[in-house]
């Protein structure tokens, strides 16, 4: 059966944003749909608009030419269409089977035969009778996947799919996807990544600024056109040099770093041992949750786990904590910008100040010297293109990309030998990316060093030199990154051995 | 359908100005609640406001009930500043009053000019010792401050109690629960003959200075600022956060413990079982409605120290019970934290369009 889902001059004002302005698409079944935008364009409002989580200033919303009303997900869901959100709702201590039930009429015996003939004719592999929290989060996924199949959708919404999914998983998604599809099930498929509306979707609408800026058969475009059409504008990208740094000094060592942690949703880490050459990159990938954060807050001294395994040009630091590391120019980037590496509600000099290394003189005697720390704070402004020059400003006001800009270059204008970063682009957009990016690539051509732990694989490729993977707190062997593909650091990242 | 969302951005000077709609309310809900006792609610509030402070005695009382709440809630608001919740500032008040008092009681019957610092010095150090107690426990063994510090209040109180009764009671005075007197040395000097406005105002008005530079212009202030707002944070720019809580603590202690060395040597003169009519808990409130500013402080000390003196005028002329200045008090906080959450969230009110469907 055919399906035609049509949405028609939908607007949605926040204060200060108007989220989509007049937005008109037409869909239809036996396709796949990319939905492309940078976060903020838009595309989350639309689709929580078509989800019924949200609800339009103006516009209407079609399925099969009559017009619907989408006042709560329960609406959208009798109108059979299904959404399958970025983060899972799904209640990790009961069973995969418990969670089908909770929002689903049928009775247990039914439900227990619908979904084992969906198991059996997709090939999902999942037992329903183990905790949800002992999933991987593909595995997650094809639950709530599950989830929306019992309602024999006409529309299925997938938001961000692959954010959490390892390379492999990702295939696996894609396979199902085309499946769906062939099905007659009209799939829209939200991203950002360029790569899967490429290899996965057969039409691409691109929004920017809450508007859709162009609608097209993917044949058509190229990755660089597509990109350009996102972010509006032609961007330059630069490519890093190859280096093996054979012949440089060591910098960093880290010789059998161990740590147990008493807390269950911590990850242990065992037995790791890497070295960093100096104006070196080294790259960690891996899925999130794997012991990257411990890492990350080990190797920035908020977590002392012994006192012998991490040597900074020689000197032994383990015990050091995060500001006396600073004094010998180490320099921290954590994962969470808001909570973790800024304060929101401090003004935009108070959060300079949080970097407190010995030659900064912010505090004389015991007291504050605002005036040079507000010198200071312009001069990382400016350096860095903060949009904006006043530092009296609370940070709160600043969007990702300009606070991540403010946090790369607070650590940075030190000159520090070693930045050490956690996702430092994670949810920025494109021309944020794109900068934060050649600031990296640029202090390694400098002669400092980095430690780069990111989930983005793109982006690990494209700003290391060396490249190792993070699985459940162990350490895979380091490898250049030339002999490094996706492909291979997908197994790794899925526990898997390679060669 | 009722639905609230949080507020991103609070004006800083309506954030100033709820404490003030808060006193507001306060007093329209005790003018109902005198209403339905059966009094003209306006001569009421007069009673309970205005009569109190009409004189010069009565201005003076003000200040002399404003002077512990304010020294402790300032003390307070470092803990709560840092996230630290010290709920027992009355049991640090009465700690700093035993030792200051066992100090007086030592010294009894000697003359010098060293014997008040002494003693004052006794008392904050006292205060500051059990303070230390919740906050030592809270680095060292993760113990929850709100229960520690909230019963060891008990403590103190069981303590001064066995005291009076006991060792240190008035050899001469008929087994009441008290102690002597202590002598003329041992006395914060009164600053004018006939009023009991003491010299006690001072030490709290130079403690308010001495916290506002702390707060706003040194390391330590701005350190206790950033691990009340994020811990994450604090722990990232490598803030000792375990020596901050228990300095915060250690600060906090000593004002409490100063506010109870002030009241004996002060207007009581002595040790017995009510030193305190619950100041370090009323504190607290002082703490939030002074939004833990000095400045702030100041004013909200004078206030609530109102509702006590009200209490008391209304006592006399309404008969009613003092507790009335509880009540008020506890009106207040209410109306406080109500305006803050109206503050802080909004209520959107969703109609309910079934009928749409």
């Amino acid at each position: 059966m055919n399906t035609k889902l049509r949405v028609s001059e939908i607007s949605k004002i926040y204060p200060g944003c108007v989220a989509n302005d007049g937005i008109s698409l037409e869909f239809g079944s036996g396709k796949i749909y990319a939905l492309l935008g940078e976060n903020g364009a838009g595309k989350s409002t639309l689709v929580k608009i078509l989800s019924g989580v949200v609800r339009p200033d103006k516009g209407e919303v079609f399925l099969n030419d009559k017009s619907i009303k989408l006042n709560s997900p329960l609406d959208a869901k009798k109108n059979n269409i299904g959404m399958v959100f970025q983060h899972f709702n799904l209640f990790e201590t009961l069973s995969v089977f418990e969670n089908l039930s909770i929002d689903s009429d049928k009775k247990n015996e039914d439900l227990r035969l619908s979904v084992n003939n969906i198991l059996k004719k997709y090939n999902f592999k999942i037992d329903l009778d183990i905790p949800v929290l002992n999933l991987s989060a593909g595995q997650k996924q094809k639950v709530e996947i599950i989830r929306c199949l019992i309602r024999n959708p006409k529309v299925l919404i997938m938001d961000e799919p692959t954010s959490v999914l390892t390379e492999q998983e990702t295939e696996d998604l894609f396979v199902s996807l085309k499946q769906f599809s062939d099905e007659g099930i009209l799939i829209i498929y939200i991203t950002h990544k360029l790569k899967e509306v490429l290899s996965l979707c057969d039409e691409v609408a691109v929004m920017r600024k809450g508007k859709i800026v162009s609608v097209s058969k993917t044949k058509e475009e190229k990755i660089e056109t597509l990109a350009n059409k996102m972010v509006g504008e032609n961007l330059s990208s630069i490519k890093k040099k190859i280096n093996n740094f054979k012949y440089s000094e060591e910098i960093l060592k880290i010789s059998n770093l161990n740590f147990r942690s008493d807390d269950p949703y911590e990850t242990n880490l065992i037995n790791l041992n890497f070295s960093l050459k100096k104006g070196e990159c080294l790259g960690i990938a891996g899925i999130s949750g794997n012991g990257q954060s411990e890492l990350f807050q080990i190797l920035s001294g908020e977590i002392i786990t012994d006192y012998t395994s991490i040597k900074f040009r020689d000197k032994e630091i383990s015990k050091l904590n995060p500001r006396e590391r600073r004094e010998y120019l180490m320099a921290f980037s954590p994962e969470d910008r808001i909570s973790q590496a800024a304060v929101p509600e401090l003004k935009i000099y108070e959060n300079v100040a949080l970097n407190n290394f010995k030659s900064s003189n912010f505090f004389e005697k015991g007291l504050v010297n605002e005036k040079k720390i507000k010198e200071h704070s312009k001069k990382i402004l400016s350096n860095f293109s903060v949009n904006t020059d006043n530092v009296e400003m609370k940070s709160q006001f600043l969007s990702g990309g300009n606070l991540q800009k403010l946090i790369i270059g607070r650590e940075l204008i030190t000159s520090p030998e070693l930045l050490v970063c956690f996702n430092p682009t994670w949810g920025l957009d494109v021309g944020a990316i794109n900068y934060i990016h050649e600031t990296l690539i640029n202090i390694n051509e400098k002669g400092k060093s980095s430690i780069l732990i990111s989930t983005d694989n793109d982006e690990l490729l494209k700003l290391s030199d060396r490249i190792c993977v993070i699985y459940k707190g162990k350490l895979s062997k380091i490898m250049y990154v030339n002999e490094v593909t996706p492909e291979k650091l997908g197994i790794l990242m899925g526990g898997g051995s390679i060669d | 359908m009722i639905k609230i969302e949080k507020r991103n951005d609070v004006s800083p000077s309506i954030y100033f100005l709820t404490p003030i709609l808060a006193i507001f309310l306060t007093l329209f809900g005790g003018g109902i609640i005198f209403y339905v006792l059966g009094f003209n609610p306006l001569e009421a509030l007069k009673f309970f406001f205005i009569t109190p402070i009409s004189d010069l005695y009565g201005f003076s009382e003000l200040l002399v009930k404003a002077t512990p709440l304010c020294l402790i809630a300032i003390g307070l608001s470092f803990c709560f500043k840092s996230n630290n919740w010290n709920i027992g500032a009355e049991g640090q008040l009465i700690f700093g009053g035993i030792v200051g008092g066992g100090v007086a009681l030592l010294f009894y019957g000697h003359d010098g000019f060293y014997v008040l610092p002494i003693i004052i010095l006794s008392g904050a150090i006292g205060g500051m010792i059990f303070a230390m107690i919740p906050a030592v426990l809270k680095t060292y063994l993760n113990t929850n401050e709100i229960l520690v510090s909230l019963m060891l209040v008990y403590v103190a109180k069981l303590l001064l109690d066995y005291l009076v009764v006991g060792p240190w009671s008035n050899p001469e005075g008929f087994n009441f629960p008290e102690t002597r007197q202590f002598s003329e040395s041992a006395r914060i000097p009164v600053l004018f003959d006939g009023l009991r406005i003491h010299a006690g105002i001072f030490i709290t008005l130079i403690t308010v200075f001495l916290s506002w530079l702390i707060l706003y212009k040194t390391y330590l202030g701005f350190q206790i600022k950033v691990s009340g707002l994020s811990l994450k944070t604090a722990k990232y720019a490598g803030y000792k956060g375990k020596t901050m809580i228990i300095i915060v603590f250690m600060i906090s202690g000593a004002c409490a413990g100063l506010a109870g060395v002030g009241e004996i040597t002060g207007p009581i003169g002595q040790l017995h079982r009510n030193i305190s009519p619950d100041y370090g808990f009323t504190a607290i409130i002082v703490a939030f409605l002074g939004r833990l500013n000095p400045v702030g402080i100041i004013f909200a000390s004078l206030i609530v120290a109102l509702t006590y003196l009200g209490a008391e005028t209304a006592q006399i002329f309404l008969q009613v019970p003092k507790y009335t200045g509880q009540v008020f008090q506890g009106m207040i906080l209410f109306f406080l934290l109500g305006s803050d959450y109206l503050l802080f969230f909004k209520i959107k009110f969703l109609g309910l369009k079934k009928n749409e469907l």
